[in-house]
């Protein structure tokens, strides 16, 4: 008697080969059969018409706190994600001796945009060594985790408060890897590292006071695991990106590790950015070298409120005059008749409708909930009135914390961008799931995988699709038996259908504890999700299963 | 968006100079801008500076618009950091 038989879909296993009609078969937590299966199962899942596939993986995540109360990390598992990787970018919750608490909240509030509450009551600290908080995750994970520790979490654990002041010792540098072999030890995936982070008094984290000896020494510990280096590297400039490659690549090749760095983004001002950093990768791969870019799927949306000068007005001077002026004085011109009459006349004879008609009004603590979504366009001809003026009035209504998005502002060129994804180098990821959560919603990125590149533009096939988000990753990060349907293999499955898979609308929630909002996007088109054979997301709706485990 | 603007005689250079700057669409979704320069050698580069930096350069350069960044010297980074 099998646990779960799904019948008739199209398997599409993640090797890339052609999808196949069949059934498969799950018992005990893992593929047991894929084929004409004729066994009993306790239950059976009808997947007719759609596909089948290994649960997908997403190698860049932030859902360390998030973890501590939701299993699931949602909304990540319904939209197909069955293993995360948190504790990119330096930070992890752990190696994290009490006192050094508060420092890493700041530095995760900075990054995560969580709210303190997410801190002081929704979880209580029970550990301090890495093996401690594997434990409190593990105890109810739907989804699997496969954690890397943060650099700076080291440096701090080592250091102290010098760990933002200067390089390490030799004897710090040791007691550095030992504390490294003992996160490895305990489960850890690899080490995050950043050389661009800063906390929330914007000093730069700890991992940047590192020199090159203590990376080097860290990464020699890596090698004696076999385990992979995440690096955000100085991605604002595309040579320093590249000397930074040479820099990874010399490490990938000393102690023989993986490395990966993100992001790297498309954008039309700066349009030989990718190119060049692919054309390194690519050499470096041919030296041996393992330098994994990881990119992300989903378009780059620009938000802002007048709270703050945005450099959206850059080619407006006399807006930029008015927003960079101390808050009462910036209050007080938007209400002068003739101030607003000048910055309606700069944006042209449309009144800013070209400029501003498309800007979508966002959710959050004040926007007004019946105009969420709409966009500025919309709003001004309802109240026969211009863009600009309806721009401004509407932030003076709302104290000026109403935020507007510039949808697809960059990283948003399908036809550059499908043959980047496609390239046998770039590793899909770079979602930043759980993280900037105030600003926009990191989930989604595998279902607009499938609607922009695989159905609509036809970039990607949608077994090269599968591939590229699944045993691909599995075998970058080195996660054993999973990212294939194969027998012995983990049963973590999505069953989606092909013609519908897709990222919802971006919405703001008040789910985050202290009643924090965040941005979310829920899945169109996945049917089932399960997690080590359990069915742990189904129609429309997550179950109670706990299936999830740490990997590696 | 702006197309690029074409890259000057370096001969007269006596120090990287800002031959062009634009807004781009940052990781963070913030907008950023986007520098590009020549140095005396001839050596292109572009730079991306978040909001504070942006604005913190235009006021050093004197000017309430981006394009009236180029031609100024790429100095003028450094004043008041």
């Amino acid at each position: 008697m099998y646990d779960v038989v799904i019948k008739n879909g199209l398997v599409v296993d993640g090797t890339g080969k052609a999808g196949f009609s069949a059934d498969v078969a799950i018992k005990d937590g893992k593929i047991a059969e894929i084929g004409a299966v004729a066994g009993q199962a306790r239950r059976t899942i009808d997947a007719k018409g759609k596909v089948v596939a290994p649960g997908f993986i997403d190698p860049h995540t932030h859902f360390d706190v998030q973890l501590l109360w939701d299993g699931a990390a949602k909304p990540a598992l319904e939209h197909g994600i069955t293993s995360i990787v948190p504790g990119n970018c330096s930070l992890s919750l752990a190696p994290l001796k009490a006192a050094d608490r508060k420092a890493v909240v700041g530095m995760f509030q900075q990054i995560e945009e969580m709210p303190p509450e997410a801190f002081t009551e929704a979880f209580e600290w029970t550990w301090e060594d890495f093996a401690g908080y594997r434990d409190a995750i593990a105890k109810h994970l739907s989804v699997n985790v496969a954690p890397l520790v943060g650099h700076s979490v080291i440096r701090l654990w080592v250091m102290g408060a010098a760990s933002q002041q200067r390089t390490a010792t030799p004897a710090e540098i040791a007691a550095m890897q030992d504390l490294l072999r003992e996160c490895l030890a305990a489960g850890a995936v690899g080490l995050s590292t950043s050389f661009v982070d800063v906390d929330e008094r914007a000093r730069p984290v700890p991992s940047r006071f590192a020199d090159s000896a203590e990376l080097d020494a860290l990464c020699a510990v890596l090698g004696e695991y076999g385990r992979m280096l995440q690096v955000v590297p100085e991605f604002y400039a595309t040579d320093i990106t590249i000397a930074r490659i040479d820099q990874l690549a010399e490490l990938s090749l000393r102690h023989n590790i993986p490395t990966t760095f993100s992001p790297v983004f498309d954008s039309r001002a700066t349009p030989d950015n990718v190119p060049r950093t692919l054309a390194r990768v690519e050499e470096q791969f041919a030296r041996g070298a393992r330098v994994w870019p990881q990119m992300q799927t989903r378009p780059i949306d620009i938000s802002f409120s007048l709270l703050r000068p945005s450099l959206f007005f850059v080619r407006l001077p006399g807006w930029v005059q008015v927003l960079r002026l101390p808050l009462p004085e910036r209050i007080a011109a938007l209400k002068d008749r003739a101030t607003v009459d000048r910055l309606v006349a700069e944006t042209g004879e449309d009144g800013g409708m070209a400029l501003m008609g498309g800007l979508i009004i966002r959710g959050g603590d004040k926007a007004p909930a019946h105009l969420v979504g709409k966009t500025l366009g919309e709003v001004a001809r309802s109240l026969d009135e211009c863009a600009a003026r309806t721009l401004i009035a509407l932030s003076l209504e709302n104290d000026l914390d109403v935020a507007f998005l510039a949808a697809d502002m960059g990283h948003d060129a399908t036809d550059r961008i499908g043959p980047m994804l496609a390239h046998p180098l770039v590793h899909i990821g770079a979602s930043d799931g759980g993280a900037h959560l105030a600003s926009f919603a990191t989930y989604g990125d595998t279902g607009y995988l499938f609607s922009e590149f695989v159905r609509k533009s036809r970039y990607l096939s949608l077994e090269l699709a599968v591939k590229k988000i699944t045993s691909d990753t599995a075998e970058i990060w080195g996660l054993k038996n999973r990212g294939t349907l194969a027998p012995g293999w983990a049963a973590d499955v999505v069953v989606f259908d092909p013609k519908t898979v897709a990222r919802g609308e971006e919405h703001p929630v008040f789910d985050m504890p202290g009643e924090g909002m965040r941005y979310v996007r829920e899945a169109k088109g996945i049917d089932t999700v399960l997690v080590n054979g359990e069915v742990a997301y189904a129609d429309g709706a997550y179950t109670d299963a706990q299936a999830g485990v740490i990997c590696g | 968006m702006r197309a690029a603007a074409p890259l000057p005689a370096t001969e007269a250079l006596t120090e990287a100079v800002i031959v062009s700057a634009s807004v781009g669409a940052g990781h963070d979704g913030e907008a950023e801008l986007i520098v590009r320069l020549i140095h005396p050698n001839g050596a292109a580069e572009t730079v991306t500076l978040d909001a504070e930096l942006g604005f913190h350069l235009m006021n050093n350069c004197g000017v309430s618009d981006a394009a009236g960044l180029a031609g100024q010297p790429w100095r003028k980074i450094l004043e008041g950091l």
